[in-house]
Order: structure tokens, then sequence, then C-alpha cells
């Protein structure tokens, strides 16, 4: 009754009709707002204050993100009169560039409580703010107000004022609640910090969401966060900052969801997350991309190693391995018929063999890259000493396959004169030679899972690597055990002589394929080089296979000088000539350019769609797309059509620039197409292996109908 | 259905990775030319401790630290000690973007006392160290290694008053360095405006 008189004589007097002046900036129009007509003497009440910031500006949330500064209100008050601190609504990811600010655009209410002294007298009085904000676009501009505010006093709190009712609710909207009945919890493992939120039994849990912390430094806010399922809780993965701050006891932030959260439609959720050790992962039910502060997702280990696996088995099937496993599919043929054990055992040395190899190139990228040196996956083959040691190494299993000379004595010796140890020697030398082979090849899948290695713990990193190991070693171990396939295989008789003759074509090709590759590296001269060695290298072996029954020990030794000749001669100098990759357009080709990171950022702030082919020589699988989807005749013609500038960026000899680029778009392994499309602040990355399809398709998302000169175009 | 894996794997690992310099690890070395065109090597200046300082005229949280004084007065004092690299990420097509004729004069007129201004248009040596802010700073130690990243001072305004009450991080930094100590705040929360990064 009181509170209705109060009220009408308010709207008799006008008493809460007075709006508060607006204070006009360059960007801003800031006023203060209370939410009653009349407030009661020693009773908090709601007040606010409200920013208008010219289209497109932003303020900031109380974490700023990456840069900028919260706005900040200092309260001139009468005496005794109490002001709250700031209670923020939830912010919004605002994206820059590559890095990512926390804010409000358009328009945002502050709200704090304000507590008249107990002992006022009913009236009116002043509250005075003096309120900062950084209000930015591209560009930042710092601003202040002085503002003020008539609060009536009456001897009862008054009705709401209508006039700003709705700014109210709006702003309450989008406060963050605190939730009854979650748990929340938080680790850091890695590079991720991981919060988990679990609902009280049987709630509907939100597909999306986004999560901020209230604490600046903690996590990289323009690194995209993952959301799993996990069981009936959420699993919020994201990016800890570089270097990660210590002593973190507790996760404070808001998880907003657009479609609200369950038994509340508010979008914004309070968490307090306890840190603890390590958060067990259970299995993950379903994993969505985030629509969090930026696009895309992260990955999680668990999915790396996943995908690692499932890579790791593919590359079974790319190109680069096909020739070794000649090798290992001959020594299963002898066994197939043999002790069953005995073939158990060289599955299991086989895959030690490729684990072992796996983990130390994978140890060595990882030391290499610790010291600061720009280390990529296959890195060994930018070597042009490592091809040619390998072509040599290959020639020579080649011309031992095609009869030319037999090990005998010679290889027993180096591995003991039990064959059935000689045999593991064999198997562990073909997993080490499977997997220097393959390691330059990457698979579907495992081009993610090897990207994601770059953010992680050397032990996450090393458990990828193991793991494809593993992948790859599989079929073989699975045939080891299961020999029913392989028994159907003709028992070992004189046909395995051609058979073993016809698999060492295979591995000329791999020299010739690395002889190809090292002009690459190393110019015609090295080719020369590598050629010549070889001849001395089959001289050795001719002659090491040729007197094999004379006695004495000058046979090895003659056989080992010549081959020793031969790697001397085929020795590449360091500093060869390499053959410039040709720019120059024929016709029915695409006009590839040079690739250069300056470029691609002349060309897309240009507003060109630019397509980056990250390829090397000693990658089959990019030369088999090359030939396969980017010389396909329709793809030439989509590029000339769509103006798509062709960049190609040759990782043939080491180039750091193109190690770093790989690794900001997540990967360190080839091959890797990025297409640059105007208006994308990222690039769209397309599969390892391509079809003219998939390039189609992409391409097509672009106008066409442009002349086709653009592909002469310069 | 293959492709639709592949692509939504692509998807899902696709982030831009924005490196960072890591006190205690070795800074990421490169090259890039100055404001005269001339180039500028890290590597050169190995046995030297550098500072680095990521500038933008057009932001008012550097110009706090110029208009102020503070900023030159830091580049003099420790001039005979350090390499102070200014380093502008700005990109070519924003309109905090200057060219060197104006710049040298703002320089001059400012009476900034830097060693070089480096122009790092396509904003590399930004992105390879992690500089978010103008000003970010950091110091690189006479082995080549990052001893500090962070904000010049723990204000976070562009209000020059400031200045004089603030705690300058890169002042303890440099004095610690020179004493033969150890960094004891090595890394702090820049702040200041977004470096406007193409």
């Amino acid at each position: 009754m009181a509170q209705r008189l109060i009220g009408l004589a308010c709207a008799m007097a006008a008493c809460a009709a007075l709006a508060a002046p607006v204070v006009k900036t360059e960007h801003v129009e800031a006023q203060l707002l209370a939410e009653r007509v009349a407030v009661q003497a020693g009773k908090p009440a709601v007040v606010g204050l409200k920013l208008r910031m010219a289209e497109h500006w932003h303020t900031y949330w109380k974490n700023p993100g990456d840069s900028g500064l919260p706005t900040r209100i200092q309260w001139v008050l009468p005496e005794g009169w109490k002001a709250g601190e700031i209670q923020w609504p939830y912010p919004k990811p605002l994206p820059v560039g590559p890095l990512m600010n926390y804010g409000y655009e358009d328009e945002v209410l502050l709200l704090a409580e304000l507590t008249p002294a107990a002992s006022v007298k009913p009236g009116r009085y002043t509250v005075k703010a003096n309120a900062e904000w950084l209000v930015c676009k591209d560009i930042c501009i710092p601003e202040k107000g002085a503002l003020d505010l008539d609060v009536t006093v009456a001897a009862a709190e008054g009705p709401a004022d209508p006039k700003v009712a709705a700014h109210f609710e709006r702003a309450r909207a989008q406060l963050p609640f605190d939730p009854s009945g979650w748990t929340f919890e938080s680790a850091m493992a890695g590079k991720s910090l991981v919060v988990k939120l679990t609902p009280p039994a049987g709630a509907q849990l939100p597909q999306k969401l986004a999560f901020f912390p209230e604490r600046e430094l903690l996590i990289e806010p323009a690194a995209p966060q993952k959301v799993t399922r996990e069981g009936n809780a959420l699993r919020i993965e994201m990016k800890l900052a570089d270097p990660p701050l210590t002593g973190v006891g507790e996760v404070l932030g808001v998880a907003v969801s657009d479609s609200g959260w369950p038994g509340n439609p508010r979008k914004a959720m309070a968490v307090n997350a306890r840190v603890v050790a390590s958060l067990p992962v259970a299995a993950a039910t379903s994993a969505s991309p985030s629509n969090g502060p930026s696009p895309g997702v992260g990955g999680s280990t668990w999915v790396a190693l996943a995908f690692a696996l499932v890579g790791g088995i593919l590359l079974n099937l790319m190109p680069c391995v096909f020739p070794v496993l000649g090798i290992k599919v001959m020594g299963f043929v002898k066994h197939a018929h043999g002790e069953e054990r005995a073939m158990r055992i060289q599955g299991w040395v086989f895959s030690a063999g490729v684990l072992a190899s796996f983990l130390a190139l994978a140890g060595i990228m990882l030391a290499a890259r610790a010291g600061g040196a720009q280390l990529g996956w296959g890195f060994q083959l930018q070597s042009p000493a490592v091809v040619m040691l390998l072509a040599a190494l290959f020639f020579v299993l080649a011309l031992n396959l095609s009869g030319v000379f037999e090990w005998g004595a010679f290889a027993q010796s180096m591995t003991s004169n039990i064959s059935a140890r000689g045999r593991y020697a064999d198997a562990f030398l073909a997993g080490v030679l499977a997997s220097a082979v393959a390691t330059p090849c990457t698979a579907p899948f495992m081009g993610a899972a090897v990207g994601f290695t770059l953010t992680q713990s050397a032990v996450n990193a090393l458990a990828v690597f193991a793991m494809l190991g593993v992948g790859m070693a599989l079929p073989v171990l699975l045939l080891a055990h299961f020999p029913a396939l392989l028994r159907k295989l003709p028992r070992p008789g004189a046909w395995m002589e051609t058979f073993k003759q016809v698999l060492a074509f295979p591995l000329f090709a791999t020299v010739a394929w690395l002889t190809w590759v090292l002009g690459a590296q190393a110019g015609n001269d090295a080719v020369l080089g590598l050629l010549a060695g070889l001849v001395l290298v089959a001289m050795g072996a001719w002659m090491y296979g040729r007197f094999e029954h004379s006695a004495g020990p000058w046979r090895a030794a003659v056989a080992l000088l010549l081959v020793a000749a031969g790697l001397v001669v085929a020795w590449p100098a360091s500093q060869g000539a390499a053959v410039p990759s040709s720019a120059s357009a024929r016709a029915g080709e695409i006009a590839w350019q040079d690739w250069s990171p300056e470029k691609v950022a002349e060309l897309t702030g240009r507003g060109t769609a630019v397509f980056v082919d990250f390829t090397a020589a000693w990658c089959v699988t990019c030369q088999v797309n090359k030939r396969v989807a980017l010389g396909n005749e329709a793809v030439v013609r989509a590029f000339g059509e769509r103006q798509v500038v062709a960049l190609r960026a040759d990782w043939t000899r080491n180039d750091p620039r193109i190690t770093a680029t790989l690794s900001q778009l997540g990967r360190n392994a080839i091959p890797v197409y990025a297409l640059y499309l105007p208006g994308e602040a990222q690039p769209r990355l397309l599969p390892e292996v391509l079809t003219p399809n998939i390039v189609l398709e992409e391409i097509s998302r672009l106008p066409s109908g442009r002349p086709a000169t653009a592909i002469t175009q310069r | 259905m293959h492709r639709a894996l592949a692509l939504a794997v692509s998807a899902l690992f696709s982030t831009a990775v924005f490196a960072t310099a890591v006190p205690g690890q070795p800074a990421p070395g490169f090259t890039v030319t100055d404001l005269s065109g001339k180039p500028v090597k890290l590597e050169d200046y190995k046995g030297k401790t550098v500072v680095l300082e990521w500038i933008n005229f057009g932001c008012p949280f550097v110009m706090k630290h110029y208009n102020s004084g503070n900023m030159q007065a830091l580049q003099k004092k420790y001039a005979n000690d350090v390499v102070w690299l200014a380093v502008n990420s700005t990109n070519k097509g924003h309109t905090d973007w200057a060219e060197p004729g104006p710049l040298n004069a703002q320089l001059k007129q400012l009476g900034a006392a830097q060693a070089r201004y480096l122009v790092d248009e396509p904003g590399t040596v930004g992105m390879a160290y992690g500089a978010k802010t103008t000003p970010h700073m950091f110091i690189i130690d006479p082995q080549g290694k990052v001893v500090y990243n962070g904000a010049i001072d723990d204000k976070r305004s562009t209000n020059p008053a400031d200045v004089k009450t603030a705690k300058n991080y890169v002042v303890a930094a440099l004095d610690e360095l020179k004493a033969g100590k150890p960094v004891s705040t090595a890394s702090t929360t820049p702040y200041g405006c977004t470096i406007k990064y193409k």
C-alpha cells in the first residue's frame, strides 16, 4: 500500500521521470540508469552504466582477452553510501586477426548495486560516477565520462521504472547464473586446460558452448575450444597460455550456450572449477566443434591417438611403403609353412623395428625443435646425403633380390650364424627401412594427428608417433598371428626364386625415385655422382656374388672397398645447386608460382583466392596428387575460370618458412593443400589424398565467369 | 564418405598456431628490414641483451609511454647495455600504418632513441613471438634466450600520470640481468592495443 502511494506520489511529482544526462564521446553514448523510481535508505538497489557503442566498435569484458582494457567505474557517492562491483554480462568473442578479444558491441548495461546510507533522509541525491572505457574497432580510443544520476530516497522502495525496465531485464538475462546441483572440475593436461561440467542427473546438455575464463593469461583466447560429451558431462578443452600460469587453484569463468542450460533459459552459467591433478577421460560419446570464441576446434590426445592409429594402418597403402613391404611379404612366404611361433616372433620383431624407428625419428625431430630448429615429419629425406644413402641401400637390396649375390657368410657374421636370429635381424631391418621411407608419406588422418603433436608435450607427441608406428605394423602383426591366409600360398619352391627376382623391380623403382629426389635437392651433378657411385656399388655386389666360392678374405674386402668408393663418389656436395622449381606455365597445366608467406599475404590482402600446394619431391603422395588431381584438365580449367592463384611451397629441402607456415596450419607433415578464399580468415585445408572432384568442389565456392586469362596473369 | 571424413578431420585440426616466445627458451630468430630498408638479423646481436618493443604510434597505450617521455628515457638509460629494437607489425592496409617519412619525423620529434625501428609488415616476427599488444615487451639475454615476455609496467591505462607510480617490469628485468641475477618476473600480461596484423 505504502509502495503504491509512493508510486502515485512519484508519478504526480514526476520524480522518476528525470532521466540522467547522456554523456556523448566520439564513439560511445554513456548514461547511468536506476532500476527503480525510488530507493530505500540502507537497502541495496540496482543501477547500471549503459554504454551504447558506435557501429562495429566494442568495449571490453572484465577479462578483455588478448588486448584491451575492462571498463572501470569510480563512484563518487554521498557520505555513507556504497556501490558494489560491476556485474558483468557475458561477453562476445571478438576476433581481431590472429588474436581474440572478449567484449561487447552495440550496447551493454553494466549493473552495480547501490546502497544508500542507512541514515539517509528521504529526498533527492546525486550520485556521480567517473567511468573510463577503452573503445576499439580497428583502432583503440580510451574515453571517459563524468556521469551523474539523481536518486530519490523514499520511506519505501519504489516500483521499477517502466522506461528502463527492458534494459535491466535484458542485462539480467545476460548475467551468468549460479547453477545448483552442478559439479565443476578442471585440470591442466599438457598444453591444455580441461574444464569438466557435470550437471545434475538427467539434465539435457547443450551441444555447443564457449568458455570465457575470468583470469587473463590462463588460456590462449584465440585458440579453438573443443567441447566433448563425456557420458552425461561436458568437457571443454582449451589451449593453455604459454608459459602456463602456475598456482592456479580454481578456474572461474562463464560457460555460454546459445541454447540455454537445463532448467535455466539464461545463456551464461557461472563456473567455479576446482583444479584437480588430472581428469581421466571416459570414452567420449560425441565430439562437436565449438561455436565458441573462434571457429574450428582443437584436438584431444585421444582423438589424435585414434587418428594416428588409423593413419598408420593406411600408411601401408601409400605408395612409399609398398616396395619395402615386398621384402616383408617375401619373408612371410618363405616361412608361411614353417613354425608358427617363429613367425609370430618375426611379426613382433618387425613391429619393434617400425616402432623403434618412429620413436627415434620423432625423438630427433622433437629434440631438434626444442633446440629451435624448424624440422617437420619426414625431415630425414630433406638431407641429400640421407637420400643418397637410402638410394644406395635400396640398390644393394634390389641387386640382392635379383640374385646378383647372396648375403652368405657376410651378413651372418654381422647378425650371428644362427639362422633364426638372422631372420629376426632381417625382420627388424625391414621394419626400420619401411619406416624410413614411409615417414615422408602422409596418409589420410595422419596429417592431422602429426600436426596435433606440435602443440603437445613431448610425452603426448611421442605417444602419437608411437601409435602411428603401431598402426603401420598392425597388418603385418595380424598376419603373423593369423597365418591361415598365408597358408593358401603355394609351398616354397622354384617359383620363389622368380617371385623374389620380380620383387627387385619395385626396389629399383624406389632407387629411381630417390635419384629424382636427389636431383631436385642437389642438382644434376649430384644425380651423375649418385649414378656413377651406384655403378661402383653394382661392381662390388657383382664381385661378391661372382666369386662366391672363393675362399679368403679378399672377396669381401674388395667388395666393401668398391661399395665405399661408390658412396664417396655418390656423396652429394653439401651446397649443391638445386634445380630451381620451374614456375613457367605450360599449356594445359596450372600456372604455378613460387610460394612465399609475403606473396600469400599480398594476394589474400587483395582479395584473391590462393591455392597453396605444400609439396616435396620425396613425398610420393604429393606426386600422385599432382598427377591425378592437380593435373586434371577440369581442375586446370577451374583454376583459370575462378582466378585462383596457385602457389607451390617446395619442402624438398628444409625451408624453415614452410615448416613455420605448416605449423600455423596445425600441420607438420605433407602433403597439405591450403585454399585461401576471400572473406575467410583461415584457409581451408583439403584432404591429403586428393581427387579432381574434391578440388573442384572447393574451388566452385568461388564465383566464376571471369575471363580465363587469369591463369597467366602475374 | 571418405571425403566427408577427411574434411571433418582437417577441419578438426586446422587451427592457427600463434607461437609464443617463452621465457627460458631460445628466442625465435628473424631477419627483417628496418625503417631505412637495411636488414636486421637477431643473430647479429648474439652476446648482447636485446629488448624488443612492439610499437604503433596510432595506439594510445604506446603514446602514453612516449608522451610521458617514459619509453625514450628507458631507451637512453640502457643504450650502453642493450640493443633496443622497436618492432612495428602493423599491416599496410591499416589506418595505423605510417610511411617511413612521417614515421621518422615523429620518432625525431618524440626524441625516440631505439637502436633500430623494424618494419615487420607481414607480421612474421610478431606472430613468431606471440606479440599481442602495443606495447608488448620482450627481453633476450646475451645467450639468445628469452628472459622476459609481457607488459612494460603494472598500470594498465592510457593515463601518462600512471607512469610515475607504476612498477616497470622491463626496468626490473634489465637491472637484474645487469646484476647477473635471474629475472624474477619473467612473464606478465601485456596490455595495450591489439596489434594490427594482417
